[in-house]
């Protein structure tokens, strides 16, 4: 906390105070996605924390919508859950209807109308869909709770994003930004793995919300691959 | 907003292979309207020793003087130059001194010392110092800061390579807060010289290849 | 074929299993598209021809030749409509092409008793029986939605009074590698052999449906130089 907070009082007054009921939660963690030109690599870390708390050193947060598509979402787990739930459920439906796994353009969309459909109790969730299109290219979207998405080159969301954004700019974009002798061309796979680790090991360090295990979701042509890496468990 | 946001601004600070570096941002602004871009952050105490004064623009104007007299008083008594420890001891205590009604700013002290051997140190509003020995950051952009900081810094880094490494710890930041930017300016403090350079943010439109 | 008015021409709440018009509506699907065809019977010399709408546009990349209780397609076009629209909007993709027809056939089952959950719409069953063509990832399909609410898809289909004839013919002449030309060609060759009346650009209507142009109906130029190949 803030010391200057400490010399911010409420004012002492004896006006009767109303207590109502909250039902969202922060439960922490931080997701992150990179796309590549053939791939998608989507990680969370697994820690799930309430406060000084914490509730499991192994929540996962990142889950296997399609063989193409990959979701992760930080914020109130609960609600997260319930989202991929009911996401899986139209998936499944939408399968049945249309006899075609939906691709991962029009579950980014679908994405966006669940989350839009509550935009007045909203999902306490920050989403991240990586995965490959039809074509077989990498694409990821970012969204906020109440439904905003937009296609992301690279993104981090939930406690540490403020830290790992700005690593990103730097690590994992095109002809990276500030630095003149760079490569052009697109981020590669072990690139991309490499920089999602360093990324997690340095925000553990730093958020006490970030830790226990990374786990990174690989998604090429052909399938999802997971990873699973130690963070600090401190 | 925290009054120590209200002007915007922040500063870091790096050790390496004896040298030191210490940088921050130009901007000053009231809230989200910007008023300078040439606002003084940064302020050099000895030859080898700097201090950044991140936080309200009035506190840091006036404990940048109050630093100043104070480095002047104990250089007559003791006639000899303050080094890197000492000053930040004499600036915690000085703002322990306002421990319930504090200068709303969380100062940065970086240098050398006689044997040329790196120091960096960071404190609380009220004093509380810090003695890190890779690197130590402050004000607006303090969260990215350290996400850059903590993934960019290795040891006994060269002058050269640990400019390098805060000028894109601090543009990365900077480029993220909109508390922060307009400029950088960066001084890399070794035993023979101090190299002050000061660096462009996105203050031009980059061609940008989204998506 | 029906030559003479049949039982079923009597009113409009009476019609046959597959339309009530002594018209054809005929469908190719071609290797870059589909062609609809149908001929628009003029009923009085006074009557403007270019009123009569038989074939319609579902969505940019869906067409629907019509035959039967015309008026009946209205509810089912619109449902079709709403089902692309929806679709688009939940999914930012194009309906497929059978599944916008199963949406137009889950109605036809939605008459008399209101079923539990489903709201009942209608005291009869349609009348009118669709071809639905379209482009989707699966490239061009043709679908034959009948009133019973079975589909089935077609490489070419004609529905309608004169439509046995023209199947016949269509069976002779339909080949794999027919191009959008041929059957163009090929859909107003067939439909002229039917018509009872002789066929120019007014009495008939014709679309095309490919993934370069989407919906297209041919304007009555563009008929004069179809006709013009025969």
């Amino acid at each position: 906390m803030n010391p200057v907070a400490l010399y911010n009082h409420e004012p002492l007054t004896s006006a009767a105070k109303q207590h109502q009921f909250d039902p969202y939660e922060m439960n922490g963690g931080t997701s992150l996605v990179i796309k590549g030109s053939d791939f998608c690599v989507v990680a969370s870390d697994t820690r799930q924390s309430v406060g000084f708390q914490i509730n499991s050193r192994y929540a996962p947060k990142t889950f296997k919508l399609t063989d193409n598509a990959v979701i992760t979402a930080s914020g109130f787990s609960a609600d997260s859950l319930a989202l991929f739930k009911k996401l899986s459920q139209n998936l499944e439906w939408y399968k049945h209807a249309h006899d075609k796994v939906m691709s991962t353009p029009a579950i980014a969309q679908m994405l966006s109308n669940t989350l839009y459909y509550k935009r007045f109790f909203p999902y306490y969730s920050f989403c991240l869909v990586g995965g490959i299109d039809e074509q077989g290219r990498g694409v990821a979207y970012s969204y906020d709770p109440m439904g905003s998405y937009g296609p992301e080159p690279y993104k981090s969301v939930g406690s540490a994003s403020t830290l790992i954004q700005p690593f990103l700019d730097n690590q994992a974009r095109v002809g990276h930004q500030n630095q003149q002798i760079v490569q052009q061309s697109e981020i590669s796979l072990e690139s991309a793995i490499s920089i999602t680790k360093d990324a997690f090991t340095s925000a553990s360090e730093r958020d006490i919300y970030t830790g226990d295990f990374l786990e990174i979701f690989v998604i090429k042509q052909g399938g999802v691959t997971v990873e699973r890496v130690d963070l600090r468990k401190d | 907003m925290s009054i120590t946001q209200y002007n915007g601004g922040t500063i870091l600070a790096m050790a390496g292979k004896n040298c030191v570096v210490i940088g921050s941002d130009k901007r000053l602004g009231v809230q989200n309207l910007t008023v300078s871009t040439e606002f003084q952050k940064i302020f050099p105490v000895t030859e080898k020793c700097y201090i950044g004064l991140p936080g309200l623009a009035s506190d840091v104007q006036t404990l940048s003087e109050l630093f100043r007299l104070k480095v002047n008083m104990y250089k007559l008594r003791e006639e000899r130059e303050i080094e890197p420890l000492t000053l930040a001891n004499m600036i915690s205590s000085t703002l322990y001194g306002r421990r319930f009604g504090p200068y709303f700013c969380e100062p940065i002290v970086a240098g050398l010392d006689k044997n040329n051997k790196p120091h960096i140190y960071g404190m609380d509003l009220i004093g509380c110092l810090n003695f890190p020995d890779d690197f130590t950051v402050a004000g607006c952009a303090e969260e990215a800061l350290f996400g850059m900081c903590e993934s960019l810094w290795e040891p006994d880094l060269e002058p050269d390579d640990l400019f390098e490494t805060a000028s894109q710890a601090l543009l990365s930041a900077a480029d993220r807060n909109s508390m922060v930017g307009w400029g950088a300016v960066i001084h890399t403090i070794t035993p023979d010289r101090v190299i002050t350079r000061t660096l462009k943010t996105r203050m031009v439109i980059y061609y940008i290849s989204y998506i | 074929m029906f030559l003479t008015r049949s039982e079923y021409d009597r009113g409009v709440n009476t019609f046959s299993p597959e339309g009530r018009l002594f018209q054809v509506e005929y469908a190719i699907e071609a290797i870059k598209g589909i062609i609809l065809a149908v001929e628009k019977r003029i009923t009085s010399p006074l009557l403007v021809a270019s009123s009569i709408e038989k074939i319609i546009e579902i969505d940019s990349h869906l067409g629907c030749a019509m035959s039967g209780l015309t008026a009946d397609s209205r509810t089912m076009i619109d449902h079709a409509r709403v089902a692309a629209q929806n679709h688009n909007f939940t999914y930012n993709e194009k309906i497929k092409v059978e599944s916008v027809t199963q949406a137009v056939c889950d109605l036809a089952l939605r008459f008399g008793e209101s079923a539990h959950g489903e709201e009942s719409i209608m005291s009869r069953p349609f009348g009118v029986a669709l071809l639905i063509g379209g482009v989707d990832e699966k490239g061009p399909q043709l679908f034959h939605a009948d009133p019973s609410g079975t589909f089935m898809q077609y490489d070419a289909k004609a529905i309608g009074s004169g439509s046995e004839g023209a199947q016949t013919e269509l069976q002779e002449e339909y080949h794999k590698s027919l191009t959008l030309v041929d059957a163009e060609t090929l859909s107003l060759k067939v439909l002229k052999q039917v018509m009872e009346e002789k066929l120019n650009k007014t009495n008939i209507e014709l679309a095309s449906i490919t993934s370069e142009h989407g919906f297209r109906i041919y304007s009555e130029d563009e008929l004069q130089a179809v006709i013009d190949r025969l």
